[in-house]
């Protein structure tokens, strides 16, 4: 089944504008229903990834380096990045701990990344998490989607590639 | 595509302030960025970085990757072989320069300044 996402953008900083998607004729994009849900659900968890959005906004731009690859068929990556000890940590109860909540996005290059969805991990591999597999595959499906238009150039980059442009009605045709 | 006016991410992380993850990422970004800007500004090998710490090169890596909790022992050992400051990070002062509009353009003004990059600072 053909179903179809709208790109919305989200908010900008100096360094990096960030995009997200509607599905169908849905009016609020799928990362403000990830927000909404895990404010409700896990809330430090949530803040240190919307924290780490900020600050790469900010100061530090979408370098590679700050994504977790988590490509399948397409060039998908998720926030916190890989490892308990990798900075930015997160901390509970003094020690350490794996950020397991994902928020699964596409960077298009170094100011521009596209927001997804997520949940809470809690299998090694996506596919086999009920909490995120949906949102991993869907990520994948709509970085595809994504990724073939701008190859199609339905949707463009401005001047300096900090921002990108396409048709108010242009629909994203995704599987 | 025109954005929102209202930041809806400044705007969640406002009402949810949790200065103590605040502090705790700024910090974390600002050494690791530091340290490898130094390190290419001077044109140092991870390898030779080691040899300074009298570290393994593998151990640097993971350091320099952030795959390391880093004690105060080990930034400090860095700052002495890299004859750095990792521990007072943010200026004290941006100099702004002029600002046309004077005090009325203050804000716009702090929020346009030029970056000044560590690997042009140091």
């Amino acid at each position: 089944m053909n179903t179809f996402a709208v790109i919305k953008p989200l908010f900008k900083y100096k360094k990096i504008a960030y995009y997200s998607v509607c599905l169908n004729n849905d009016e609020h994009t799928i990362y403000d229903a990830f927000v909404k849900t895990q404010t409700a659900l896990n809330k430090n968890k949530l803040y240190h990834i919307l924290k780490w959005l900020q600050l790469l906004g900010q100061k530090y731009g979408a370098q590679n380096r700050f994504f977790r690859n988590e490509a399948k068929f397409s060039d998908t990556s998720a926030l916190p990045p890989i490892g308990k000890d990798r900075k930015p940590h997160y901390v509970e109860h003094g020690k350490n701990k794996d950020n397991n909540l994902r928020l699964y996005c596409f960077r298009a290059n170094e100011n521009v990344v596209f927001l997804y969805s997520g949940g809470l991990k809690t299998t090694q591999k996506a596919q086999n998490c009920p909490n995120v597999k949906e949102h991993f595959i869907l990520a994948n499906q709509l970085t595809k989607a994504i990724d073939e238009a701008f190859k199609n150039k339905d949707i463009t980059w401005n001047e300096n590639c900090t921002l990108i442009n396409c048709e108010d009605n242009f629909k994203l045709y995704y599987k | 595509m025109i954005f929102p006016q209202e930041n809806s991410l400044d705007n969640w992380l406002d009402a949810n302030a949790n200065p103590e993850i605040d502090k705790f990422l700024e910090r974390n970004l600002a050494i690791t960025e530091k340290v490898n800007a130094v390190l290419k500004q001077r044109g140092i090998k991870k390898g030779e970085f080691a040899k300074m710490l009298g570290k393994k090169p593998s151990e640097i890596t993971k350091w320099l990757t952030g795959l390391h909790n880093l004690t105060l022992k080990s930034i400090t050992k860095m700052e002495v072989a890299l004859n750095i400051d990792l521990l007072n990070l943010e200026p004290a002062y941006i100099y702004l320069g002029s600002v046309p509009g004077g005090s009325k353009d203050l804000p716009n003004a702090i929020v346009k300044y030029e970056d000044t990059y560590y690997s042009n600072a140091v």
